[in-house]
């Protein structure tokens, strides 16, 4: 008896590289997890952690499509990456390199547009006609995907000319604020995401009285964005504080999307957002007070990922099903 | 061949034209608008409307207004400087003139009309629109079709918030991005650094002396003419624009932006800083492709040719 061939995701963040099979209902069975390696590191061992995550996870089974979800800007034909502000990737040929090294079909898509899919999909934005997904983990990542209409069965994913919509991350919101990764100023995941989380909490380290000075042995570039979430949930003042202040940041920055887009629901995923109400009431409030026309429009629902720290895997591995077949037809 | 209506209705004119399938416009009459009464609104649309069909068979019309639409293309909701709330405009002029009749958002309308006849008619499938003119207004065309939103009320890109703690809008917040890049935002600049500065010399006089006096088409016109102040006000302009083009083009990725409105007649005096602006802070720049910037080029009857367009899809 061969064993059913298993449909992988992989999401290559800027912290953790997360691999996992998923079923055919979106169903994540097994994950491997690994750091990534800095962005001044090699393309080699970058790509080499990528293919022992997957191995890990797959423990020798045949394997139907791998689903390969990079944070860096894909190129329209799914090919390489072009650019990715907190990996060494720039404009290398990874999914033919990956699919040699991995002997399986791979997809390399864009991994908020992978996260944005599943949501749609399988999660928080099922049903709705135009939603907008918003990834706050190291930095911020985005998708915009349309409800299915005309008869198509699926939401489609609003890709832009060259594949490259949705980095929501790097629209300004300050003139000639604080610098980016991408080389620019201002941009809003400088003020929203989970390294601007970590830079207010590691700027009161010391000088505020914080559970965060013991956790951090009193080196604040010791402190990490789990340690901020754990001091909220003990309630700790200055991450409760620092939640505020990049939540109300993210509701400022979801309001421009909102102007722009006029979407349904608006669905906040990604790691720092795995708490929930703490960061997405601030959000909700900032999005209320700062949305052009708001008493004469209807303000888009903004809720919480369903799929969690796992969407762009579950995306991820249902966009390479469904471009390279799904196991059931391989049985 | 199927002939359509287009209306634009600005605050101060009505504008309505005979419209073929390839955007020609084969008859044109214009109307004062009647801004401050919904009624009389419908009724000088009803009549632009009835003396245009009267020499051409038009099978439908397209209204393209200012102000929020609902997602039927029908109602309209708000509309800021127009006398409109919930008003069921679609219906009141379908019945009265017995053709099929939808309503579009009048920058929506104008994107389309650029992107299917314009200075987008060579891309085939994703443009912007930035229309620079009292505010900053504009229209997005994604994936071949123009995108309203889930309410129809998306591309109110005049609000994006592009400064923190920034200038009053009439919007009622803070820094919306047409504070700073509109031609609004040029005159009052131009108004302020004038008082007092002897590089305004020429302006100042061009307005008899009254700073208060200054317009756009006067810092436009000096600006052609060769004046170092008029020029730096129209660089600063094309500044805020380019900064906030390189946002919208980091979310939506077009083909192509098509900049249009009045403002826009500053041609190359606008556009070159725009585009150094727009590529120097386009984010990961030199990793990918940029969109083409282009001058739009249906000028005014961007929104009627668009919103007859719209009409027949």
């Amino acid at each position: 008896m061969t064993e059913r061939p298993v449909r992988v995701g992989v999401d290559v963040g800027g912290t953790k590289i997360l691999a996992g099979v998923v079923d055919a209902d979106g169903v994540v069975q097994e994950v491997a997890v690994r750091r990534t390696p800095g962005r001044t590191s090699s393309v080699l061992l970058l790509e080499s952690t990528v293919a022992e995550a997957v191995e890990e996870v797959v423990e020798g089974r045949p394997v139907a499509a791998v689903g390969l979800a990079a944070a860096g800007f894909v190129d329209g034909a799914g090919e390489r990456v072009m650019f990715a502000p907190h990996l060494p990737w720039r404009g290398e040929a990874v999914r033919r390199r990956l699919e040699a090294a991995l002997g399986a079909p791979v997809l390399l898509d864009n991994d908020a547009n992978a996260a944005g899919w599943a949501e749609h999909r399988y999660g928080a934005a099922r049903g709705a006609s135009l939603s907008l997904t918003v990834t706050v983990g190291t930095g911020i990542g985005g998708a915009v995907v349309l409800g299915p209409d005309g008869g198509a069965a699926e939401p489609r994913l609003l890709r832009g000319r060259n594949g490259m919509a949705g980095e929501f991350g790097h629209q300004q919101v300050v003139p000639d604020g604080v610098a980016c990764e991408c080389g620019g100023r201002g941009c809003w995941e400088q003020y929203a995401s989970g390294n601007a989380l970590v830079a207010f909490a590691r700027a009161r380290v010391g000088r505020e009285p914080t559970v965060l000075d013991d956790w951090c042995g009193g080196v604040p570039d010791r402190l990490t964005g789990p340690m901020v979430t754990d001091a909220a949930a003990a309630g700790d003042l200055v991450a409760l504080q620092a939640f505020g202040h990049v939540g109300d940041w993210l509701g400022v920055g979801i309001a421009n999307l909102v102007a722009s887009l006029d979407p349904e629901v608006v669905v906040v995923g990604g790691g720092v957002s795995a708490v929930g109400d703490l960061l997405l009431d601030p959000a909700r409030a900032a999005l209320a007070r700062c949305l052009v026309g708001a008493p004469h429009r209807v303000v888009p629902r903004l809720l919480p990922a369903e799929l969690g720290p796992e969407a762009a895997i579950v995306g991820a591995a249902a966009l390479a099903a469904a471009r390279f077949g799904r196991p059931s037809a391989a049985r | 061949m199927s002939l359509a209506c287009g209306i634009d209705i600005g605050g101060t004119k009505i504008a309505g034209g005979v419209v073929d399938d390839d955007g020609n416009v084969l008859a044109r009459l214009r109307a004062e608008s009647p801004a401050t009464s919904s009624a009389a609104i419908a009724d000088t649309v009803v009549g632009l409307v009835r003396e245009l069909a009267r020499a051409h068979p038009v099978d439908r019309v397209g209204v393209g207004a200012a102000g929020f639409i609902d997602a039927g293309r029908s109602t309209v909701l708000f509309a800021p400087n127009l006398a409109w709330r919930e008003e069921p405009l679609g219906a009141e002029l379908s019945s009265r003139l017995g053709l099929p009749v939808v309503i579009e958002n009048d920058a929506n309308a104008a994107a389309w009309g650029e992107f299917a006849f314009g200075a987008g008619r060579h891309h085939d499938s994703d443009l912007l629109l930035v229309t620079v003119g009292t505010g900053v207004g504009g229209g997005i065309v994604a994936d071949g079709a123009l995108r309203r939103g889930a309410f129809g009320i998306a591309a109110e890109i005049g609000h994006l918030r592009v400064v923190h703690g920034g200038r009053l809008c009439g919007c009622g917040n803070h820094g919306c991005w047409e504070q700073y890049a509109s031609g609004s935002a040029l005159v009052r600049s131009a108004r302020e650094e004038a008082r007092g500065s002897l590089l305004a010399r020429a302006l100042v006089d061009r307005a008899g002396g009254d700073v208060d006096a200054i317009t756009g088409p006067m810092i436009t016109e000096l600006a052609a003419a060769g004046d170092a102040f008029c020029i730096e006000q129209l660089a600063d302009l094309g500044q805020w624009l380019g900064e906030g083009i390189s946002s919208l083009v980091a979310v939506l990725d077009p083909g192509v932006v098509v900049v249009g409105g009045g403002v826009s007649a500053a041609g190359d005096l606008l556009m070159a800083s725009l585009r150094e602006t727009f590529l120097r802070t386009l984010s990961g720049r030199g990793h990918r492709p940029a969109p083409e910037i282009r001058l739009a080029e249906l000028g005014n009857d961007a929104g009627m040719i668009g919103a007859a367009d719209l009409a027949r899809r």
